[in-house]
């Protein structure tokens, strides 16, 4: 069974089109030329359909990369130890 | 004329054509570029002075036989094909084209000096099951639709012997109002310059608009029939811009350029980017996104391999920005094709092939 961390590089990789081995857990906004406002749309439409869980608009907007969106859902209870 | 009378448009539609157009005149079925059927009417003596020009400006005196791939109640097919070989006394050896390849291939094979008329479409297709090398054709025609240009290299192996053309035009034209040798230009979208006898302009938002001597004098659509006079400027249903020396380059079909979050997207620029990393089938279909907005969905056939839809993924990302990537990347085992061989895109919507290869999750 995929492990939280899984499901989360792919479904950045699939929003972003980001290379197979550009997800990190460290990976910073900037760093992916993608990471648009549209972006944002698509990255809340995939955490709510692949978490469970909605952000609103002025959270995903803030999201400055990886570490905030595993802050984010670990806060609404997703674990991504392990 | 004669209508089918089991088409109830069709038949319909005749009846409302002047009694007067019905000696040496002709009326093809069209669905124009409305998807909504039309009936258009040319007269013989324009169509056979096209047949002539043709004959001139594709180099056609070697030719000794036109292989039929397509119905001939194609306009293309009937103006290049059959009237050409009546005007010009040449051999018409009709098939069923890729509808049964065995018996092209056999066509192909036993051919001499053969001029051969396909649309884009069915090329992929065509180097599956009738590769060839086919020697004894000397003029490969496409029209119809995008001229398959990344397939050259192939189509050279498949044909070695034959001058390949881009032909260009619309059922109102009768067809043809340009075209271009292969090797002239190197954009799909290039359709070279007008035939003698045609003028072409740019109108009203990119609008392409011709005035041909060929072309039809009339056409019946649901509200009736509608003269057209002479010397009238006619839509062609794309949208244009004349290049340096009086080149021509298409921009998209009128329905197929949109604007999206603000950005231009134009589906036959999209198409050529995914087939600059795909060489299989590839088309789109038009559907609205989760906030309303125009967008579009693109169909590959067969379905490709991880490695390659990432290659077709990365080439979007390269080339475009986000609003003009389609919203899902769907396949199928092969495209639907209409009879003329121009993709169905109701048949691409009715399949909706689930789940998607990839989803931009807009």
């Amino acid at each position: 069974m995929a492990s939280n961390v899984d499901r989360l590089r792919d479904l950045l990789t699939e929003v972003f089109l980001l290379e197979p081995n550009q997800f990190r857990l460290d990976l910073r906004r900037e760093q992916v030329d993608t990471w648009d406002s549209l972006g944002m749309v698509a990255l809340a439409v995939g955490l709510e359909q692949t978490f469970g869980h909605h952000l609103p608009p002025d959270e995903v907007v803030a999201l400055g990369g990886v570490p905030d969106i595993v802050a984010a859902l670990s806060r609404r209870g997703v674990s991504f130890d392990g | 004329m004669d209508a089918a009378s089991d088409e109830p448009f069709l038949a319909s539609a005749a009846a409302k054509i002047p009694p007067v157009l019905g000696r040496d005149h002709f009326a093809l079925l069209t669905s124009g570029s409305t998807g909504e059927p039309k009936l258009v009417v040319g007269c013989r003596r324009r169509a056979e002075a096209l047949a002539r020009t043709l004959h001139d400006v594709q180099r056609s005196e070697p030719v000794e036989e036109a292989v039929v791939a397509l119905p001939l109640s194609y306009s293309y097919a009937f103006v290049n094909q059959w009237l050409w070989a009546r005007v010009h006394g040449r051999r018409l050896v009709e098939t069923r084209g890729l509808a049964d390849p065995s018996q092209l291939a056999r066509a192909l094979g036993g051919s001499r000096a053969a001029m051969l008329c396909l649309v884009g479409a069915q090329v992929p297709m065509l180097l599956a099951h009738v590769p060839g090398p086919h020697p004894g054709v000397i003029r490969l025609h496409f029209a119809g639709g995008r001229f398959p240009q990344e397939s050259l290299p192939r189509l050279r192996e498949a044909f070695p012997n034959a001058a390949v053309f881009n032909n260009y035009g619309c059922a109102e034209a009768m067809p043809r109002l340009t075209l271009r040798r292969a090797e002239e230009a190197d954009l799909a979208a290039d359709v070279g310059t007008p035939i003698p006898g045609v003028e072409l302009r740019t109108g009203s938002g990119g609008a392409l608009e011709f005035r041909s001597s060929y072309g039809a004098i009339g056409y019946v659509d649901p509200a009736g029939f509608h003269d057209i006079a002479p010397g009238a400027w006619l839509v062609t249903g794309d949208l244009g811009e004349r290049q340096e020396h009086g080149r021509w380059v298409l921009q998209g079909r009128a329905s197929e350029v949109f604007k999206r979050y603000g950005e231009k997207v134009a589906l036959p620029q999209l198409l050529a980017t995914v087939s600059a990393a795909w060489s299989g089938q590839a088309a789109f279909y038009r559907e609205r996104d989760r906030s309303g907005e125009d967008g579009h969905v693109l169909v590959l056939a067969p379905a490709p391999g991880p490695e390659e839809l990432r290659l077709v993924l990365r080439v979007l990302r390269a080339r475009h920005a986000r609003a003009q990537w389609p919203l899902r990347i769907e396949a199928l085992g092969t495209l639907p094709l209409l009879a003329n061989g121009k993709v169905d895109v109701g048949g691409l919507v009715a399949a909706r092939a689930r789940p998607p290869l990839w989803d931009q999750r807009l």
